[in-house]
């Protein structure tokens, strides 16, 4: 037991010192909801980002308290009746560049890349597929992303209140810079 | 003017300043003021970290959405975009630094670049723990020591 704890410890510790990964601290999430009554967006500047440039493994980390709204009011509302931010306070994408055997992100150029996975929000995962722009200067991946969101799939119920201020669909943009790191 | 007019009028008019002013008041509610909140908790930047790490959902419940007091040395500040993040680096991850990460509030952020490599006290809200840094918002240099 002991063998295999340290062999796999061992394996481990060989593929993440040789698979090129790179990462960010300061990614920008946002969304964004627009109906004839309301526009409502909200922001993210410190979501945490880590993607492996062989394998194409992403994976994003973002505290659901940080999104900031213009009113106070909806900000409120967001993290005490539509995301429950007490009782689930991350929500994570782990995922894939599905076409990075078609690329090479160290090298400095513009890609389109197809972006496949998982991602749980208010305790809920569902599959999320979207494209996006990555471009590379070799030290710096700059990547760029949008797709949309049901609240209903991730059980995020909007009360009857305000429920035509509110979007069926949200929509997510993505905005990092992710570094390389040595 | 019949008597029930009246009434009626004065109803009228109260109903309107009264959706004005939960207008105004309500939905208008400026954010919380974070530079003069009071904080909820004041510990060392090691302590705050070190329970966020070992026990983690015991942390978020206490301390997600609070405004807390961080004393510690500010290892350094980095600059992305519009955004000034001090760092309290306390440990070494997978993908390095791991610890406390400030952003602060623009009127601070030069105050704190000026700081780097001092024992500072910040105070701001806590966000919650991504498994790696615990993350504040809105935050505010207290004192330099």
């Amino acid at each position: 037991m002991k063998n295999i704890l340290l062999i796999s410890g061992l394996l481990f510790f060989a593929t993440s010192m040789f698979a090129q990964k790179y990462i960010t601290k300061t990614g920008h999430i946002m969304f964004y909801s627009d109906t004839p009554l309301e526009t409502i967006e909200a922001h993210n500047h410190q979501v945490n980002s880590v993607l492996d440039v062989e394998t194409g493994d992403f994976v994003f980390k973002v505290l659901i308290k940080s999104f900031e709204f213009e009113k106070a009011l909806m900000q409120e509302h967001f993290n005490e009746n539509f995301v429950e931010s007490d009782k689930y306070p991350n929500s994570t994408f782990k995922g894939k560049i599905v076409n990075i055997a078609d690329m090479d992100l160290t090298q400095p150029g513009e890609y389109e890349v197809v972006v496949e996975g998982d991602l749980t929000l208010h305790g809920e995962t569902q599959k999320v597929r979207t494209k996006g722009t990555m471009k590379s200067s070799g030290d710096k991946i700059e990547g760029n992303s949008k797709f949309m969101a049901k609240p209903e799939d991730y059980k995020i119920k909007i009360p009857s209140t305000v429920v035509n201020k509110i979007a069926d669909e949200i929509e997510v943009t993505v905005e990092i810079t992710l570094e390389k790191y040595k | 003017m019949k008597n029930w007019h009246k009434i009626l009028l004065g109803l009228f008019i109260l109903g309107i300043v009264g959706a004005t002013l939960g207008y105004v008041f309500i939905y208008n509610k400026p954010h919380r003021d974070y530079e003069k909140a009071k904080a909820d908790f004041s510990k060392t930047a090691e302590a705050f970290f070190e329970e966020y790490k070992n026990d983690k959902d015991q942390a978020q419940q206490t301390y997600n959405g609070k405004v807390l007091e961080v004393t510690g040395k500010l290892t350094h500040v980095e600059t992305a975009d519009s955004l000034t993040i001090a760092v309290f680096a306390l440990a070494e991850g997978l993908f390095g630094d791991e610890g406390i990460r400030c952003a602060m509030l623009p009127n601070h952020a030069q105050k704190v670049k000026d700081l780097e490599g001092r024992a500072i006290v910040l105070k701001g809200y806590c966000t919650g723990y991504n498994d790696t840094d615990v993350i504040m918002e809105k935050c505010s240099v207290v004192t330099m020591k």
